[in-house]
């Protein structure tokens, strides 16, 4: 196992740890859209401007629940200036989401949410097109409000779709009235265990919801020519994006083509199928093209990605020897009004209540369940942070009312080589234990700190997703290699590391190397920025095809130098005879006789990877609770708080993830900065308030509080790299996701330590701090 | 809208009386309109090029401060941190570096909104605003200027020119601390500033308190310099601050805190405020802002 030196946040050095370790395997370069990301030369979907473009507003329903019983749009369609209007009965009736198709392009009848659009405009200017919406008569009757997911159980509760039967669905998707998607987890004999155990202890946590919140509100220009449309989204899933158009307004994949310009961030909020056809729908009408920029406030009401609020109820048997007998939990999710892409979810969810330990009796369920707000879908890490912090809240419960220690009891509990995890898989080479000894061997954990001071500690886990993803490799005539692809990037860097995958196959650096990416219309399919999946997957495919061009290269260099082509080395911008380096050929030079003849071009795929099996009885089954690649963290957090006002500052974190191998270090640590100051957020300060109408009351960056630059801590990273588990290229694992899994429980934990009392919502606000101590 | 440039305050008062509006750093004005909280009026003459209320000028009398000085600029100048730290302490938190470097004092004096950092400060430091119109110049008592949230006693026609503070005494301090939930673009929960004047002996002669966030205006603690004069600054005494500022505020309760956390907070706020003012009376240096050097915002 190789492990990589600590490496202190580069802003903030830590003379205390030695500087991040010598080139290696590991190396660290720049992202090739770094530089025109921060010197403005990039171009995002909003900077767009097509002659004759037309403005885009939507009507929105402005409240959470009501029929329906005035649509007009003539005063609308009668101003000067607006060339199209739309409603339902403008476009085909289809109804469309994965896993659940229960949603509409615009309101049909019913409005769910504040946020359902209702109707849309296409003017010359944003004023006329805002006006325009504002003359549309909307007469709503209102329906009881599902304002808690706990409330929506209720067998009285008003049904949020009363027609949820009549619904295509996946088979394995288990629903009934309110409920989305119901799973559970069944392993061994829970109350057995729960009998054998010396102390059985519960507790009870409440997450509300939060927001992915990317800085740039999202941007949408479509533009027809004949019977095909372009559509520039700022979308994480440009493939996702056209299944979306394709299905709703019924055309064949070969007539949309999606691409999407600089992304601003997404973080899961950008993922799925957002408006893309409502705007192709107004450009076919207005027989223009349009453009819709969201402001602020429509980034936070409109989309159908939130971080979905949850209750969770854990109960855990314990032996005095420090095992844990069995584990019994219930969830209960807020989808919000549509099911989005969340069926998913409670089966991760419960994965996460259960976690990365061994427990050989468990029993959980959770209930996915329709409420009358926004809807929840996957936002970076969906549910395991809110999931992780309660698990790991109730953990040091367990151990502290064994008295151990609770790093020691997470030692001795905790997953590793040969273990059988809750739901009965058997982990091959893990790094769990290693993240938890090297994280909280570089924090103060132990040492002698001020009063209000403490150090908490949290572990977390987060599979790899296994996805179909392709790419196309080249070289041409002057030596220069493109890689086009159909991976996204989000932000992550992923895509950006892709370079370096191609440079090793055929001998060249990864500056070498120019994407070409995020357009459907040139690239084979990927899943997207999603699930931190692109560089086990799209990674795969890139290495397929740059072998077959390395492939190519060293038949070329074999004719050349009059040698075998096994016994050509393909280094350093050349191919030599192995053992003879003077006997070489540069690429450039081949790549010009190949361009003579048979072209450097090559296609690869990544075929699928097997998932591993699961001994558990798994109701609901969602593919989720098998993981190829499982990734282990683990975060020891300093945190000091101010009893008297219950304001919490984090004042260090040290960090430890097991992703595989690391493949850029450079990119590595920023997904570890950005989930962390992310986890930072959702633990103190990030909240969607609503109103008894079920209304969001913050909707907005002032008063939905995002952690700034300047309350950012020092961060320290260390990777443990187990080898052998791993499910992409050189055995590395995903990454986006799991920084921002165990930061909010370890923040927790720490807060506990101080203050004495858990505070059992999140986020853990200044004022539940205070209020818990009352 | 019609949109003026003023290039000397004559133009600027004869702007204000055809009634246009002013508009300093726009960082309240612009982005409030831009939030859709209020609309442009129908005529903005922009004052931010008027060099003459710029500038912080000491006298016998005191200090005059310019209605154009920044927060960036109140948040170092040596005469503000040394003698008026309050002032510093509040102006060094407002929003970002982008934030301080164009928002003014007279625009967040101006723009009355009971959670301004300034306020405080300046009302503990006897603060006078003075107005200019075409008719003349008057000097009003903060007290007498807020009248509400966003609205003041000031005529449309009314430019503030600058803030007058008289002379500090011997032995004086004052600080201001506020509540926040992050350290960056952050408006105050509640605030509390301080101003202390110690006797020779160490014991308070003079101290004042007045707080932010907790009702329709910033508000002075009445009695205070009664309960404190004569007094020592020891735990009792800070208790004592600590609830005359908590009885004394009205707060509201919104989606930032409850009014009863806020009662409670404003008095942990003020006792923090007055003891940093005690200790700068004595001479002890305490960095600006004091959020950021003492407590929990400390810098490590
Ligand atoms: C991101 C951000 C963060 C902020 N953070 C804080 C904070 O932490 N604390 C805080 O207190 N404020 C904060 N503010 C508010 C604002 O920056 C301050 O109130 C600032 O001092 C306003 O000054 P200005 O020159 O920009 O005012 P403007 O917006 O130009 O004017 C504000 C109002 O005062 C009037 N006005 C301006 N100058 C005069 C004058 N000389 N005479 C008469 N009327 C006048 C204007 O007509 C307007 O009504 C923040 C604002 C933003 C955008």
């Amino acid at each position: 196992m190789t492990d990589i030196a600590p490496v202190p946040n580069p802003a903030l050095p830590n003379p205390a740890l030695p500087n991040p370790s010598a080139p290696g395997a590991t190396r660290r370069f720049v992202r090739a859209d770094g530089p025109d990301k921060v010197t403005g030369s990039g171009r995002y979907a909003a900077d767009l401007q097509l002659s004759g473009m037309l403005h885009a507003k939507f009507r929105y329903a402005d409240v959470a629940h009501g029929r329906i019983t005035t649509l007009d749009t003539s005063a609308a369609r009668a101003m000067p200036g607006v060339l199209s209007v739309l409603t339902h009965a403008d476009v085909p009736d289809v109804r469309y989401s994965p896993g659940i198709s229960d949603r509409t392009l615009f309101a049909k009848d019913v409005v769910r949410f504040e946020g359902e659009v209702v109707a849309a405009v296409a003017a010359t200017t944003k004023e006329i097109a805002q006006a325009a919406v504002d003359a549309i008569v909307v007469e709503i009757e209102p329906l009881p409000v599902v304002n808690d997911a706990e409330e929506a159980m209720a067998a009285d509760s008003p049904l949020v779709h009363t027609d949820w039967e009549s619904y295509e669905a996946d088979e394995a998707v288990v629903r009934s009235g309110n409920t989305v998607s119901f799973s559970s987890i069944t392993h061994g004999d829970v109350e057995a265990g729960l009998s054998a155990a010396d102390h059985v202890i519960t507790s009870h946590h409440v997450a509300d919801a939060s927001h992915a919140a990317p800085i740039e509100p999202r941007a949408i220009v479509a533009q027809w020519e004949g019977q095909k449309v372009t559509v520039w989204t700022s979308s994480q899933v440009p493939f996702d994006a056209r299944a979306g158009i394709c299905q709703t307004l019924q055309l064949p994949t070969n007539r949309v083509r999606v691409i999407v310009p600089h992304l601003g961030g997404g973080f899961g909020g950008k993922c799925g199928f957002h408006f893309e056809a409502q705007i192709a729908a107004l450009a076919k009408a207005a027989k223009r093209p349009v453009k819709l920029v969201f402001s602020r406030r429509e980034e936070f009401l409109a989309p159908d990605r939130r971080r979905e609020g949850m209750t969770v109820e854990i109960t855990s048997g314990v032996k005095n020897d420090g095992s844990i007998t069995a584990r019994k939990a219930r969830i209960v999710i807020d989808s919000g009004a549509y099911a989005s892409d969340a069926a998913f979810f409670p089966q991760l969810a419960a994965m996460h209540v259960g976690g990365p330990y061994k427990v050989p009796n468990v029993e959980i369920e959770a209930h996915l369940m329709y409420t009358n707000h926004q809807p929840s879908g996957s936002v970076r890490a969906p549910t395991a942070p809110q999931a992780c912090w309660a698990l790991e809240a109730h953990t040091d419960q367990l151990a502290d009312t064994l008295g151990i220690d609770p790093v020691q009891f997470r030692l001795q509990n905790c997953v590793t080589e040969g273990d059988t995890g809750i739901a009965g898989q058997v982990y091959g080479a893990i790094g769990l234990k290693e993240c938890i000894e090297k994280a909280v061997a570089a924090s103060d954990y132990g040492a002698e700190l001020p009063d209000d001071e403490a150090v908490g500690v949290a572990v977390s886990w987060w599979p790899s997703f296994p996805g179909p993803s392709g790419a196309h490799v080249k070289i041409d005539d002057d030596g220069a290699g493109q890689i086009i692809t159909g991976a996204q990037e989000c932000g992550t860097g992923a895509v950006m590391t892709l370079r370096q995958l191609a440079a090793d196959e055929v001998g060249l650096q990864p500056e070498d190397f120019e994407i070409i990416y995020q357009d459907t219309g040139v690239a084979p399919y990927d899943t997207g920025a999603t699930g931190s999946q692109t560089l086990i997957n799209n990674g795969r495919a890139v290495v397929r095809a740059a072998r077959q061009i390395a492939d190519e290269l060293r038949k070329l260099a074999a004719d050349h130098l009059e040698a075998a082509p096994g016994d050509i080395v393909l280094a350093d911008g050349s191919a030599h005879v192995a053992g003879t380096p003077t006997k070489n050929v540069s690429i450039p030079e081949l790549a010009g006789i190949a361009a003579g003849g048979e072209l450097l071009a090559a296609h690869g795929s990544a075929p699928p990877l097997d998932y591993p099996t699961v001994a558990a009885t798994c109701v609901g089954e969602q593919g989720v609770a098998g993981w190829v690649a499982p990734q282990f963290a683990c975060h020891a957090v300093r945190v000091k708080v101010d009893a008297e006002t219950g304001v919490a500052r984090v004042m260090e974190i040290s960090t430890a993830h097991d992703s595989g191998t690391i493949l850029n270090l450079t990119g590595a640590l920023g997904q570890v900065h950005g989930g962390v100051l992310m986890g930072i957020g959702q633990a103190l300060t990030e909240v969607t308030r609503y109103s008894d109408e079920g209304l969001q009351m913050n909707a907005g960056m002032l008063e939905y509080k995002l952690q700034t630059a300047a309350d950012a801590p020092p961060i320290t990273t260390q990777f443990v790299e187990p080898g052998g588990e791993g499910a992409g290229p050189e055995g590395a694992k995903g990454l986006a996701e799991a920084p921002n899994v165990p930061t909010a429980a370890a923040i927790h934990n720490a807060i506990t330590k101080v203050i004495g009392t858990p505070v059992n919502k999140l986020p853990m606000t200044a004022e539940r701090i205070w209020e818990v101590q009352q | 809208m019609e949109f003026s440039i003023a290039t000397t305050v004559a133009e600027a008062l004869d702007a204000l009386q055809n009634g246009a509006r002013p508009v300093a750093g726009g960082t309240d004005l612009v982005v409030g309109v831009r939030h859709g909280k209020s609309s442009f009026p129908d005529q903005l003459v922009a004052i931010d090029r008027l060099n003459e209320l710029k500038s912080i000028d000491a006298s016998d009398a005191g200090v005059r401060v310019g209605s154009l000085v920044t927060h960036a600029q109140l948040m170092t100048d040596p005469l503000i941190t040394d003698r008026y730290s309050a002032i510093a302490d509040a102006s060094a938190l407002v929003g970002s570096p982008a934030t301080r470097n164009v928002g003014t004092l007279g625009g967040n004096v101006m723009n009355g909104s009971p959670a301004m950092d300034t306020g405080a400060p300046l009302m503990v430091l006897g603060a006078q605003a003075e107005l200019a119109s075409s008719a003349g110049s008057v000097l009003v008592d903060l007290a007498d200027l807020w009248t509400g949230p966003g609205q003041t006693s000031a005529a449309s026609d009314q430019l503030c020119v600058a803030l007058k503070m008289p002379v500090r005494p011997e032995r004086s301090g004052s600080a201001y601390v506020r509540l926040e939930y992050r350290r960056a673009m952050e408006i105050a929960v509640v605030g509390a500033a301080a101003s202390v004047a110690l006797n020779a002996d160490g014991t308070i002669a003079d101290a004042s308190v007045a707080l932010a966030a907790v009702a329709p205006t910033i508000i002075a603690v009445d009695g205070l310099s009664t309960l404190a004069a004569g007094r020592t600054v020891d735990e009792q005494l800070l208790a004592d601050v600590a609830s005359a500022a908590s009885e004394h505020a009205s707060p509201i309760s919104d989606l930032r805190a409850s009014d009863t956390y806020r009662r409670h907070t404003v008095g942990v706020m003020a006792k923090r405020a007055f003891d940093a003012a005690a200790r700068r009376a004595t001479g002890e240096v305490i960095g600006i802002p004091v959020n950021r050097a003492i407590g929990i915002g400390a810098a490590s």
